[in-house]
């Protein structure tokens, strides 16, 4: 007998039916994300650092000294496994099932986000290209900006419901919309 | 009153974001005697005022931080990354 697996996002039943065409202030949940967590083994942190920088189409988000979250909608998880398992010092694991990947952008993302977020998000403290891990809707969770007006949130799987409700609450004030997004 | 701590990995965050886990005391040696292991494990002086304790960044980087603090009026006087002040001969 054979068995087959279909992939079913967790925020599906959050989301079907209900998606909208996109408003200015919308958020996007990504389908199917590569997410690899990679830890620097003690005194590699520049030279895989580095390295990493250099994975096309791969989004580098800081967590902790030493350790990142490498993001890829391009590629897929077999793909960027093998290319993180070139890196000398370093190790990975896949985290593409267990956590789920939230685009936010819009010209009231600030005011969105400020209600969710106790980080300032002023361009000046937080720039474009700037990560960290924080706590987001009481969850700890991984923000990064990607825009002027544009973020990725990285959410545990089993969170990612009760975030995605408290961020649409949140962004109601502002018209704020919700589709999955292939990429 | 505003409890920001201010990272040195993670810049400054709300005090919700960490987990205080006690007096930053210095571990005896492992051949100590009986009552220093004792007095490591189980006393605590509960000062009113200055103190170093450990405070673990549970939603950031989730490294462990040495906070120098007053805990009658919160003055913070520094936090540092405990792995910075591991003794050298370890
Ligand atoms: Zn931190």
């Amino acid at each position: 007998m054979s068995l087959t697996l279909y992939h079913r996002h967790v925020l599906e039943d959050y989301l079907a039916g209900f998606e909208a065409k996109a408003n200015p202030n919308h958020l996007s949940v990504i389908r199917r994300p590569a997410i690899f967590s990679v830890l620097a083994h003690r005194g590699n942190e520049a030279s895989v650092k580095q390295a990493l920088n250099s994975i096309e189409g791969a989004l580098l988000h800081d967590c902790a000294p030493g350790e990142w979250l490498v993001v890829s909608t391009a590629s897929g998880a077999a793909v960027v496994e093998n290319l993180l398992g070139e890196i000398t010092g370093a190790s990975a694991i896949d985290q593409s099932d267990g956590r789920v990947l939230l685009r936010i952008s819009g010209p009231n993302v600030r005011k969105i986000l400020a209600k969710c977020v106790a980080v300032d998000l002023h361009p000046d403290a937080f720039s474009i290209g700037a990560s960290a891990n924080m706590l987001c809707c009481h969850v700890a969770a991984n923000l990064a900006r990607t825009g002027a007006e544009a973020f990725e949130i990285i959410v545990p799987r089993s969170f990612a419901g009760s975030v995605f409700e408290e961020m649409m609450e949140m962004g109601r004030e502002f018209a704020l919309t919700a589709a999955f997004a292939e990429w | 009153m505003a409890s920001l701590i201010t990272c040195p990995h993670c810049g400054t965050r709300p005090k919700e974001e960490f987990s205080i886990r006690g007096a930053a005391l210095a571990r005896p040696h492992p051949a100590a005697s009986e009552e220093d292991w004792h007095a490591y494990v189980y006393l605590r002086e509960n000062p009113k005022g200055r103190y170093q304790e450990y405070w673990h960044h549970a939603a950031g980087c989730r490294r462990w931080l040495i906070v120098d603090r007053d805990n009658v009026t919160h003055d913070v006087f520094s936090v540092t990354d405990a792995a910075s002040i591991r003794e050298p001969s370890e």
